[in-house]
């Protein structure tokens, strides 16, 4: 039976990750991360519920699996490049298109598996010491946050095809991981928030439609903006007006685009090369 | 139509059989008007060769010539800037996985991924290639590397992963394989396992396009000789056939029992009898083939006595030195 070269690729890069055990390190990571946001995210009253759980965990995932998703690709196409070992892949009946989709489809196994076993043991424990966990949501934050690292994956896959050394395709991912990071994405927007309107507008709570939509452009932004709506439940005092346009459909329409169009760079850049 | 099986060993291999069976006129290779610029320099200026059926073709060059570029411009790695490649026929821009599946390569610099075994790594290029893993292991033994299967390629020897690369191109038995200075840091077993192997592929029908700086090499093995000089096609024809057409005669040495003036006067008074060197009792002249005969009735006649004869032809260096002028 003759199968796909896109499944021998990405077959190849998920057995590489599981020899260098790499997997099972960032899934012991994942789970500690979890379990001491559940445990000591409570001010010392013991577990969590899931959904608590989520709200902190929200910021570790923007911060670490962005970081992973990015390290995991960035030398996909330029490394395999430098290190001579394309030619010979390109000699065989492949063509670049295969090549581009077996590696992220094999990278994406690695950092779907890492999450889930990660976040599935986290989540067992939790379950056992937190009577009735809202499990329904933790499978929720597992696949926005899987889709939140597929997002930064296809995104250094570009980089690895722009780029024909690996060390630029490493300095553009941690550049692009620190504009995207929370902290600095906020304090972007604050200044573009000030610089559009009056303090007075934003001490009364008047946000322009327009600053959600900018916002949004940053795929970690839409990933938190998924899992807070969807599962995050907030306390009755606490209201908060969005636009229209808020909604699940726009979010996962931007991270699809975060998904694909970075892919589609990647092997038009990657079809220009000269191996 | 079973010409095919008239000059190679039976029974073939599917691939080739197939390949055979296509017409015997379609060249193996076809390069048309092939050029490619990098930087504003043509490294590859408007080049045209055909590579036939069972030829080993010896692609010759200085350093810089563009020899890696065309054959990479061939297997459709780098992007011409205009020209036609052709492999059995098919243009690999509109076939690129129909003609992937007749060329094996092995590249000027072999890299293999280093954190696998030397079989894990064919096993992963068998797959792609549609081969089985038998065929690795047989692979792996026709290259004398039978012992270092199970062992990382990060460990190997540069002449060991010569090697691999050697057996990597041979999986599924391509019937055109492309080297490229495939005897590179080999030490002179290994030189003697590769040239043998090149020799046997050919005997069995394989094409064989082969880049090399190493003139013996080159002239140990090929049938067609293409020289490359500054991206051009300077010459392109069968050893002898350059020397011909360079108007280069071979050197007769004649040994004697004893030379004197007699001898020496009624050879060079041959016509086409040139560079009349005496070393002892040796006469070395430079002549046409046809011109032999006279000088050994001249030789007779002045009272000399024969003891032997040799004939050495042009080398190749020497061709290649009065192509490209280094």
């Amino acid at each position: 039976m003759k199968i796909n070269p896109i499944f021998y690729i990405a077959k190849k890069e998920l057995m590489d990750n599981i020899r260098n055990t790499w997997i099972i390190i960032v899934s012991i990571i994942f789970a500690l991360l979890t379990i001491i946001a559940s445990y000591a995210g409570s001010y010392g009253q013991g577990w969590q519920d899931l959904d608590l759980t989520i709200v902190v965990m929200i910021m570790i995932v923007q911060i670490t699996i962005s970081i992973i998703g990015l390290m995991l690709g960035y030398a996909s196409i330029c490394g395999e490049i430098q290190r001579g070992s394309m030619n010979s892949l390109l000699s065989l009946p492949i063509n670049r298109f295969e090549i581009i989709i077996g590696k992220f489809l094999g990278l994406g196994a690695v950092l779907s598996s890492t999450i889930i076993i990660g976040f599935g043991i986290a989540g067992i424990i939790i379950g056992i010491n937190v009577p009735d966990a809202d499990f329904a949501g933790y499978v929720l934050f597992i696949g926005a946050s899987i889709l939140n690292g597929l997002v930064f994956l296809s995104v250094s896959i570009l980089f690895s095809s722009f780029f024909k050394r690996r060390t630029r395709s490493m300095g553009m991912a941690i550049f692009i991981w620190i504009i995207f990071m929370p902290i600095f994405w906020s304090l972007i927007m604050v200044m573009i928030l000030f610089a559009s309107t009056t303090t007075e507008k934003i001490t009364a709570g008047i946000i322009p439609d327009w600053f959600y939509a900018i916002d949004l452009i940053n795929p970690q932004q839409a990933y938190s903006a998924l899992v807070s709506t969807n599962i995050v439940q907030l306390p009755n005092t606490i209201s908060i007006t969005t636009p229209s346009f808020y909604n699940n459909g726009v979010f996962l329409t931007i991270i699809a685009i975060w998904i694909i169009v970075p892919l589609i760079l990647s092997y038009i850049l990657f079809k220009r090369h000269d191996i | 139509m079973k010409i095919y099986y008239t000059r190679y060993r039976y029974p073939m291999k599917p691939l080739l059989e197939e390949f055979y069976y296509m017409d015997q006129e379609i060249n193996a290779i076809e390069v048309k008007n092939l050029t490619k610029i990098y930087d504003k320099v043509p490294v590859v200026n408007n080049l045209s060769f055909n590579v036939k059926k069972g030829e080993v073709f010896g692609f010759l060059g200085p350093n810089g010539a563009g020899k890696t570029t065309t054959i990479k411009s061939i297997l459709g790695l780098i992007n011409k800037n205009s020209g036609l490649v052709k492999i059995n026929g098919l243009d690999i821009t509109k076939n690129e996985k129909k003609f992937k599946k007749i060329i094996g390569y092995l590249p000027e610099r072999v890299a293999f991924y280093q954190n696998l075994t030397a079989l894990q790594n064919l096993y992963f290029f068998a797959e792609i290639k549609n081969v089985t893993r038998g065929e690795c292991i047989n692979s792996l033994m026709e290259m004398g590397l039978k012992e270092h299967a199970y062992k990382k390629v990060g460990k190997f020897s540069h002449g060991m992963i010569q090697r691999l690369g050697m057996a990597r191109a041979m999986l599924g038995n391509p019937p055109i394989l492309i080297l490229d200075e495939p005897t590179g840091g080999l030490d002179p077993r290994g030189v003697k396992l590769i040239r043998e192997k090149i020799k046997n592929l050919n005997k069995n029908g394989i094409t064989i396009f082969l880049s090399s700086h190493i003139l013996s090499e080159i002239q140990a093995v090929a049938t067609q000789v293409g020289i490359l000089d500054k991206g051009i096609l300077v010459a392109k024809d069968s050893v002898s056939q350059l020397s011909n057409k360079l108007n280069m005669k071979p050197i007769i040495s004649i040994d004697l029992k004893e030379v004197n003036e007699k001898i020496i006067k009624a050879v060079r008074a041959i016509k086409g009898v040139n560079n009349l060197r005496i070393l002892g009792n040796t006469i070395e002249i430079m002549c046409n083939p046809e011109s032999r005969a006279k000088v050994i009735v001249a030789i007779d006649k002045a009272g000399g006595s024969t003891i032997n004869i040799q004939t050495k032809e042009p080398t190749l260096e020497e061709v290649f030195i009065k192509y490209t002028g280094e």
